[in-house]
């Protein structure tokens, strides 16, 4: 009887029955029937222990630091800075769009943040510069993808929480494939720049832009400070260094770094050198979280606290773009939207407990492997029902649901666990951008105001293009892999 | 129908201000967490010397938030679901089916609240807190039991309840022909975990 719990959901679900209560209807009234009252009150319990977790904290905080860093005025210095590096290729306000995106996934772990965000700036932008406005909404949905796979990634938070992964871990795997989905919707779009005659842009809008003194300084110390680490770190260290020579060393690698930008503020302009500072100060965000993570300083929630306090350093201090009558809202809004997922997460973690109870996975496990005992056919067989299901189902819930029944069958089959948590992860992070029940869509249409239906119709080479990324992700792991290894995350 | 709009509008007013009080206490909260962490990252790294509560005092905050705030999301319409099949039926069937959802939600808030009051005030919640003491002054410090933050999720049901009543008597209306005479809720939102 239990087994009919996933078709009792997907019913509720289609009839429009919010997801989280349909994650706990369908289980409650299938254990009901099944006289199994009791193990209703261990719903509840899972539901509560669900949302009970240090781990998941991160993801309030990720949303928090997000919601700053765009009340503080970042978003359109990133966009500035695309626009800098971008606008002047053909279909340039588009590839300014997917550049933004990949930016912005380093500040936000949220495709809606990062639609809502650019695309209140960028749709309009488009249009005005002669872009359709589906041709717009439908770029910014895609791109905003971007947004879960590089880190940070409140997908992959929630993975790591059910699966028992390395928050770090899946981190790391995430940034190689999150670009390549932006650089795919790059080519895509100078493709169709030819084919439609999709207008060029100019490189650099803003001229005669200066930057506020603290600014300017606290830029051109973290740009030349980044360059110096990574010079540093590629420096040969002698066993027995001392402090004293390992901060010489370091002294040293600044003014190679200072003369290598000395060198490249002769061959650019002014106003690009001053588009570039002004996205220094955000920028340092994800390097921040990342480093920090790395370097074994921050828990990945420790981190995203820190993320918070540097967004408010930055806003107050550094940017002067925040006001303290801006906060209550700003705390306001990440609560509401953290709640939600809260939920999510914990009646997703309760409807877990009847998916066991069941022995579902047993029983599609077994269903699985009498299809094909090869490997490389079940992944791309699985990628189709992942698709399928994140087509239907939010990212997160379809994580917890799905992510402790497959991911063992196919670790025991020599599937690196990273490797298929990024499968997984990015595909059911493009199924945000699939209708009927693509999120980015609907944040997309009604930045837009254009029809669902509409931009449903224009994002298919678009998502032609991510499912392609997600086919040369599944069947080349070290594209996802070779980052976790480097650094020590993954074997 | 006038009973009926006039049993909705204390109940919206009721909502409103409940739930307004919620998101001030929710906004706190995410405050506090972030606080809580931050003087954590400084005990540990700078200081050298973990402390014991701020990781359970962070929990505390984040479940309080989340009970107090989700409500607010489940009355602007935050709640993700797929509204096609009903956008698809004819006006008043898919008035009904709306209807019979809300009702649905509300048997599971029901279902929840009862096995919600029977946790909070049974065997688990009487167990103490790891680390969280209350200050009673003279030195003296209450350590908080267990119910105090599975009280959290307990709450958030019965404002969802409350909510849901609301929203289903809008319903109602709105299927009887009177929805052109409701007050509007604030916009609705697209919030998931995406």
């Amino acid at each position: 009887m239990l087994i009919w719990f996933l078709p009792a959901f997907l019913i509720f679900l289609m009839i429009g029955l919010p997801v989280f209560f349909g994650l706990l209807a369908a289980p409650g009234i299938l254990l009901w029937l099944n006289g199994q009252e009791k193990e209703i009150t261990l719903l509840y319990r899972n539901l509560y222990n669900g949302m009970d977790s240090f781990p998941l904290m991160a993801i309030p905080f990720f949303m928090l630091a997000g919601e700053l860093m765009n009340r503080g005025g970042i978003t359109i210095r990133l966009v500035e800075f695309s626009q800098a590096l971008m606008g002047h290729l053909r279909g340039g306000l588009a590839q300014v769009n997917i550049l933004s995106s990949i930016l912005f996934a380093g500040l936000s772990g949220s495709a809606v943040a990062d639609t809502s965000a650019l695309g209140s700036m960028l749709i309009p932008a488009m249009e005005k510069e002669g872009y359709t406005r589906k041709f717009a909404a439908a770029i910014t949905a895609a791109s905003s993808v971007i947004g879960p796979i590089i880190p940070p990634s409140g997908i992959m938070i929630i993975y790591a929480y059910v699966m028992g992964e390395s928050v770090a871990a899946l981190f790391l795997a995430g940034i190689v494939p999150g670009i390549l989905v932006g650089v795919g919707l790059m080519i895509m779009v100078r493709l169709m720049a030819d084919r439609y005659d999709l207008p060029a842009a100019h490189r650099v809008d803003l001229t005669g832009t200066q930057l506020g003194q603290v600014e300017w300084w606290v830029s051109f110390v973290l740009v030349r400070l980044n360059i110096a680490l990574v010079i540093w770190s590629f420096m040969p260290a002698p066993e027995g260094l001392s402090a004293g020579m390992s901060w010489g060393m370091l002294l040293i690698a600044l003014l190679i770094a200072h003369v290598i930008f000395l060198g490249i503020r002769r061959m650019v302009s002014h106003d690009f050198r001053m588009v570039c500072k002004r996205a220094m100060v955000p920028l340092q965000t994800p390097i921040l979280i990342l480093g920090g993570i790395l370097a074994g300083v921050f828990t990945p929630t420790e981190a995203a606290a820190v993320a918070v306090a540097y967004a408010i350093m930055v806003g107050f201090l550094i940017l002067r773009s925040l006001k303290w009558s801006d906060i209550p809202q700003v705390l306001v809004n990440s609560g509401i939207t953290s709640a939600v997922v809260l939920l999510l997460v914990g009646a997703a973690m309760a409807f877990k407990t009847v998916v066991s109870l069941s022995h579902a996975p047993e029983q599609l496990a077994e269903f699985i492997l009498s299809l094909s005992e090869n490997p490389l056919i079940l992944l791309f067989l699985i990628n189709l029902l992942l698709f399928i299901v994140g087509m239907f189902l939010d990212a997160g819930p379809a994580i917890i649901i799905l992510g402790p029944i497959l991911g063992p069958i196919f670790t025991d089959l020599g599937v690196d666990s990273i490797h298929f948590a990024i499968i997984m992860s990015v595909n059911l992070t493009v199924g945000l951008a699939t209708p009927p029940m693509g999120l980015v869509l609907f944040v997309a249409s009604a930045v837009s105001k254009e029809r669902v239906e509409t931009i449903a119709r224009t994002i298919l080479p678009f998502l032609a293009v991510e499912v392609f990324v997600i086919f040369l992700i599944t069947f080349v792991p070290a594209i996802s892999m070779t980052i976790p290894r480097l650094t020590g995350f993954a074997n | 129908m006038g009973a009926l709009l006039a049993v909705i509008a204390p109940i919206g007013f009721v909502n409103e201000a409940a739930l307004k009080l919620g998101r001030a206490i929710g906004g706190i909260a995410v405050a506090l967490m972030v606080v809580a962490i931050l003087v954590q990252v400084f005990f540990r790294y700078v200081l050298n010397s973990a402390l014991p509560w701020p990781d359970e005092a962070a929990r505390f905050c984040m479940l309080w938030m989340a009970g107090l705030m989700a409500p607010t999301a489940f009355r602007r319409g935050g709640f993700v679901a797929i509204d096609m099949f009903g956008r698809a039926l004819p006006t008043k069937a898919g008035q009904f089916l709306n209807l019979i959802l809300f009702l649905i939600c509300l048997a599971v808030l029901l279902v929840g609240v009862e096995i919600g009051w029977n946790e909070v005030t049974g065997f688990g919640g009487k167990f103490k807190s790891a680390s969280l003491y209350l200050p009673l002054g003279g030195g003296e410090w209450y350590r908080l039991p267990r119910s105090w933050m599975m009280a959290s999720l307990l709450v958030g049901i019965v404002l969802l309840i409350s909510v849901n009543v609301e929203l289903i008597l809008r319903s109602i209306v709105t299927l009887i022909g009177g929805g052109d005479r409701l007050q509007p809720i604030p916009d609705a939102e697209t919030v998931g975990a995406d």
